[in-house]
């Protein structure tokens, strides 16, 4: 039985079910709410409501976005013929914040994650070849995460792209920036040689 | 709280907040266990790539008093099953083993067989880069050591040996023969590929691989076997639809 009233249990369970929030984050946030003005909440609700209709999936890339084709994928001064595949819009944003990638992206939705059901069928991968059919793409860059999940992903695409002959690369995996070697793992110190350039 | 140290198979992990996981870990001497992992989603995270699925590690951990979940101190990397899954197939396959593994083997209750059975299993896919042999090698096993196993060779009815093959059902514990068959066994299962299940008993996963198996008497003999594995886990495995879809 719940300690609060109805509406404000009601709250704090929907709360909850955001990533990354547990029950004394979603009792501060509701408690923050009702001591708050009323629009406050209003305009929070309005915006989720707001945002939620709006933004949908743009038809090229997959990402986030209000009108479609998206942003990225409608600006004639970046380079069409580099996409570069990530499995969510949140690492697209990361290669993004570099402001060295003036390519396209693609975005996935996902990762092969047999535990969670998730196998080819469920990524986006059936508009990435239709945007490679008219042969304007010319390098696929595969930034999916280092993890099980994201390297099986990074290799069932090479495959599925092989007879496309399109070039495709994947970002280097190995040490963290600013970390010492000594308290690298073998998996981590393998990929690092695994990815070791020439000087 | 004390600080206990054992040989532990990484079965899966989930993300929990922004920075840390819950890793799901069947330890050889505790036997299943949840564990928080702090920071475990950083990019600069400690335990490096220990704690991917199917990792064969050495976990450090604290209890926590009151709480299911244990506390990891540190990992150490035994022998890495990362690279033999970046093939989709081994990857459903060696997912599929730590399913079963999380259905089968309940919290807190060591069972050294079923450890090696898991770590001989994986290093027989690993080595052999097949799924098919090492998968049945796991099936009759599993049911074996959990006690499900059904007399392979007679008719759990009549007693009759079944050399024309069985018949099974999604509720049946054993196979009946054809003059026993009702409306509930609808399914066969030939005797050849009996035979090869029941040819996985007193071989190590090395010397069962020693030798090739039909793959089609082998997948025969799995869909029997992990029908029967479905039953008694009571819920349908994820990762077998992805098996049969795509392997
Ligand atoms: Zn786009
Ligand atoms: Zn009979």
């Amino acid at each position: 039985m719940s300690d609060f009233a109805e509406p404000l249990a009601r709250l704090i369970d929907e709360l909850k079910r955001l990533p990354g929030i547990g029950q004394k984050s979603a009792q501060r946030i509701a408690f923050h709410l009702l001591r708050d003005s009323p629009e406050v909440a209003k305009r929070l609700a309005a915006a989720i409501i707001d945002a939620k209709e709006k933004i949908r999936l743009c038809s090229l890339c997959n990402n986030f976005t209000e009108r479609d084709p998206c942003r990225i994928c409608s600006d004639s001064a970046r380079d069409h013929s580099v996409v570069c595949i990530v499995e969510t819009p949140y690492n697209a944003l990361s290669v993004e914040r570099t402001h060295e990638f003036r390519g396209l992206y693609h975005v996935l939705h996902g990762a092969l994650s047999p535990l969670q059901g998730i196998g080819p069928e469920q990524l986006k991968l059936k508009n990435l070849m239709e945007r490679l059919k008219n042969g304007d793409v010319k390098e696929l860059i595969i930034a999916t995460n280092p993890t099980v999940e994201g390297e099986a992903t990074a290799i069932y695409i090479s495959k599925l792209l092989k007879p496309l002959g399109i070039r495709v690369t994947r970002i280097a995996t190995g040490v963290p920036v600013g970390s010492e070697l000594e308290f690298a793992d073998e998996v981590t110190m393998l990929k690092a040689i695994e990815g070791r350039r020439e000087l | 709280m004390p600080l206990r140290e054992g040989e532990a198979i990484v079965l899966r992990t989930y993300r929990l907040g922004e920075a840390d996981k819950i890793v799901s870990l069947f330890t050889r001497p505790f036997g299943r266990l949840r564990a928080a992992a702090a920071g475990a989603q950083r990019a600069r995270t400690r335990y490096g790539g220990t704690l991917e699925p199917l990792s064969y590690i050495r976990v450090w951990f604290y209890e926590r008093e009151n709480r299911d979940l244990v506390r990891i101190n540190s990992t150490e990397l035994v022998e890495s099953f990362f690279d033999m899954q970046k093939d989709y197939r081994m990857q459903v396959a060696a997912q599929y083993v730590a399913e079963v593994a999380e259905r089968f083997f309940p919290e807190r209750q060591a069972n050294d067989r079923a450890f090696r059975l898991l770590l001989g299993v994986l290093r027989a896919m690993k080595r052999s880069g097949e799924l098919g042999a090492p998968l049945l090698y796991f099936d009759y096993w599993l049911l074996r050591l959990e006690g499900f196993l059904p007399d392979l060779t007679r008719c759990a009815a009549c007693g009759r040996v079944l050399d024309d093959g069985g018949y099974y059902g999604p509720a049946s514990e054993g196979l009946c023969c054809a003059d026993c068959r009702t409306p509930t066994t609808p399914r066969a299962v030939a005797a050849s590929a009996l035979e090869l299940a029941e040819s996985a008993r007193g071989v190590t996963p090395e010397q069962w691989l020693g030798t090739s198996k039909p793959a089609a008497v082998c997948a025969a003999a799995r869909r029997f076997l992990e029908d029967l594995i479905e039953a008694h886990a009571e819920k349908k495995l994820i990762t077998r639809e992805l098996l049969d879809a795509g392997v």
